[in-house]
């Protein structure tokens, strides 16, 4: 056996490096936080289209109820806590409807039939148009 | 005449293999252990890589720790799969910031690493730091090699705050085998 293997004697669990360290962690947590996380909510903004053209741009946080006049009639849509969905439309198939809520910049739902469709808007769109 | 060669190898060399063999086994019984989420293991491999830097010093390590993700690679299955990619970024990242914080915090001396002042960083420290580095290096070459979408950042601070609790207790945990081991009567 060798004679003595190397020892490190570390009196406390914490040092007051440690502590340092932790205050520096603590605060790289929120800069992390606060840079990916801020505009998760306010300032989220979703525009409503009617016959192709911008019919209003509302605030994704000041819940209302919107009953917007298309082609075909009344299309109901439904604000509600940084959230938006079609609540009924007067289309065959419902498929604005069925889209159901919508939170993420950039998600829409469209009733063409009615040619009402809302999109949520993003700050920075990574796409002009997504097909399916 | 002789066609072999003898590779003459140090003491160093011979602790290198038996501690990156330690690493290894932790690593793949880790690798075993089902997640809560994808990208989040408890570290327990990382704790060998801590308690190398506090008795041996950073090259050794060094060593310990690509020697890990290169055979615990090998062994699992996933050498040269994004998985080992992430988890060679996140090592080598983790190395890095243990390197100097370890220059800053310890000196060399006969009888391995002492502390410098009572303002280095101990285990815990060391461990919280080996951890977030470890995240934050994964997740750069998750976000720009594999997926580079703006989605996965949101993740991100959730991921980091996980990894620093459990680096946190792998420190702790390092700190705990420490001690065990300096009243060890076979190393006194």
């Amino acid at each position: 056996m060798p004679t003595s293997l190397p020892k490190l004697r570390i009196s406390s669990w914490i040092t007051k490096g440690d502590v340092v360290l932790l205050g520096f962690a603590i605060a790289i947590l929120s800069g992390v936080f606060m840079t990916f996380w801020h505009n998760d909510g306010h300032g989220a903004e979703v525009v409503v289209y009617v016959e192709g053209k911008r019919w209003a741009r509302l605030d994704l946080f000041q819940n209302q109820e919107l009953h917007v006049h298309g082609a075909l009639g009344s299309s109901h849509i439904r604000v509600l806590n940084g959230q938006v969905r079609f609540i009924d439309s007067p289309c065959p198939n419902k498929l604005c409807v069925h889209t159901g809520w919508l939170s993420q910049g950039g998600e829409n739902a469209t009733c063409l039939p009615n040619r009402v469709s809302v999109q949520i808007l993003q700050s920075d769109p990574r796409f002009d148009s997504i097909n399916f | 005449m002789a066609l072999t060669r003898t590779i003459k190898t140090t003491r160093d060399d011979h602790l290198v293999a038996a501690l990156a063999a330690l690493a290894i086994t932790i690593h793949i019984a880790e690798s075993a252990l089902p997640s809560p989420l994808p990208g989040i293991k408890p570290g327990l491999a990382n704790v060998v890589t801590l308690l190398v830097l506090c008795r041996y010093g950073w090259r050794m390590a060094v060593w310990v720790t690509l020697l890990r993700v290169l055979v615990g690679s090998i062994l699992i299955g996933t050498f040269l799969s994004p998985t080992f990619f992430l988890s060679a970024s996140g090592a080598i990242a983790s190395i890095l910031v243990l390197g100097m914080l370890y220059a800053f915090s310890y000196k060399k001396s006969p009888g391995g690493p002492q502390l410098r002042s009572s303002w280095a960083i101990g285990p815990l420290g060391l461990g919280l730091a080996a951890a977030m580095a470890h995240m934050s290096g994964q997740f750069w070459v998750a976000y720009t090699l594999f997926v580079p979408h703006p989605g996965i950042l949101t993740l991100f601070p959730v991921l980091l705050a996980l990894a620093s609790v459990l680096g946190i207790v792998s420190g702790l945990l390092t700190r705990t085998v420490l001690t065990r081991l300096n009243s060890d009567p076979v190393n006194h």
